[in-house]
């Protein structure tokens, strides 16, 4: 009875309904872009280590916090790419997104453990003026290191007979859920654009609940990424 | 309502068909077998590429235990790859990043599905895991000038 009251039940028009529906809403997704999210890129590895007050630091201790990670070591000086003072200047302008819920953290990973002990990167920690509850600097097992940081997140780093390494600056930003969203491959990112793209994950962590949840998907596979 | 023939209808529904496999085969390939067409990594600038980067020091790097990733370099005049010739260990995942100091190259691999164009200012990006030992050679499949027939290498893996 309902199918022939309402005309746009009656079968032949439905089928077309049924068909327009998901074109309509591809076209406007791919078009319009009206959520955009950074695309989920790969797992994070898993690593243990230890921090700059000798503290464990593990991967699962930093799940739900968006956590920005940066490699380097205490000794990086000279012709060495600095990464530090980026971390900095994002550290003072974290409050700029409110965060509350949804914590940042910031992590350097070093990847000199024989010389950067705990005292050491205490040290390194108040020479790049880092905030101990917001960014922590660890190191560990250098066999382990090289598989969670080489394996894991592509770093390329190698030691030089004369105690420096050579490696390529890069930062990497990993969501809540222990997913990689971007890699920064240089020196020197914009603060505005990492303060972009932290917003971003709040905002899809904060606002992908209950049926958002589906357009927060569309964007995810509808490629709606920011350039 | 306007008659349509039988077999017009059939070649109707035949097109209609034929889309929507077509869709289907696409859909799959992209969502569940993981096929990736090869997206710009980077973008660089092709009159400094050989003198500052990694693209100046082309070669193998290794990340990790049986990780490995390869910057390639297409030059033309004289037309060649820098490297060509890579030696990884048996069971490796090579990460290849091939680029362009002047004009159009390709850069495919035997035996492997990576077969890319190679943009001057773009940087392509491919992932192939070895399993077998032997020797893979990769060429240029782009006409890129009267050495094009030069630019060939070998990857050997033992």
């Amino acid at each position: 009875m309902t199918a022939s009251v309402i005309p746009l039940l009656k079968p032949t028009r439905l089928l077309y309904v049924m068909i327009a529906l998901p074109v309509v809403g591809i076209l406007a997704f791919t078009t319009l872009r009206p959520i955009q999210v950074l695309p989920r890129i790969t797992l994070a590895p898993g690593f243990s280590l230890v921090d700059q007050n000798g503290a464990r630091l593990t991967n699962e201790d930093l799940r739900g916090r968006i956590v920005l990670y940066n490699f380097t070591y205490a000794n990086c000086g000279g012709a060495c790419p600095q990464t530090s003072a980026v971390m900095r200047a994002l550290q003072n302008r974290l409050g700029e997104i409110d965060a509350g819920e949804i914590p940042v953290a910031l992590v350097t990973i070093s990847f000199d453990p024989e010389r950067d002990t705990p005292e050491r990167l205490r040290a390194y920690a108040t020479q790049v003026g880092a905030d101990a509850t917001r960014w922590r600097i660890a190191t560990g097992d250098a066999t382990r290191l090289k598989y969670a940081l080489g394996g894991g997140f592509n770093l390329y780093y190698a030691p030089n007979p004369d105690d420096t390494f050579t490696f390529d600056p890069l930062f990497v930003l990993v969501d809540g859920w222990g997913i990689v969203r971007a890699y920064y491959k240089t020196a020197t990112p914009a603060t505005d654009r990492l303060l972009r793209d932290l917003r971003l994950i709040v905002d899809e962590a904060r606002n992908s609940a209950g049926a958002a949840r589906y357009a927060y998907e569309a964007a995810h596979v509808f490629l709606c990424s920011p350039p | 309502m306007i008659q349509v023939h039988q077999y017009e209808k059939w070649w109707i529904g035949l097109s209609i068909a034929v889309l929507a496999v077509i869709s289907i085969t696409v859909g799959v390939a992209g969502f569940m077998l993981g096929v990736q067409v090869p997206v710009p990594e980077a973008l660089v600038n092709p009159n400094t590429v050989a003198q500052s980067g990694n693209f100046s020091n082309p070669g193998v790097r290794q990340l990790a235990p049986k990780k490995y990733e390869v910057y390639v370099r297409a030059e033309a005049n004289p037309w060649k790859f820098r490297p060509d010739k890579i030696e990884i260990p048996v069971g490796s995942t090579v990460t290849f990043y091939v680029t362009s100091a002047d004009v159009q190259h390709g850069f495919k691999l035997e035996g492997t599905n990576i077969n890319v164009q190679v943009l001057p200012g773009q940087v392509s990006k491919m992932t192939a895991t070895f399993n077998q030992p032997g020797t893979y050679d990769f060429v240029c499949t782009e006409y890129c000038g009267v050495g094009h027939q030069n630019m060939f290498g070998t990857l050997t893996v033992k």
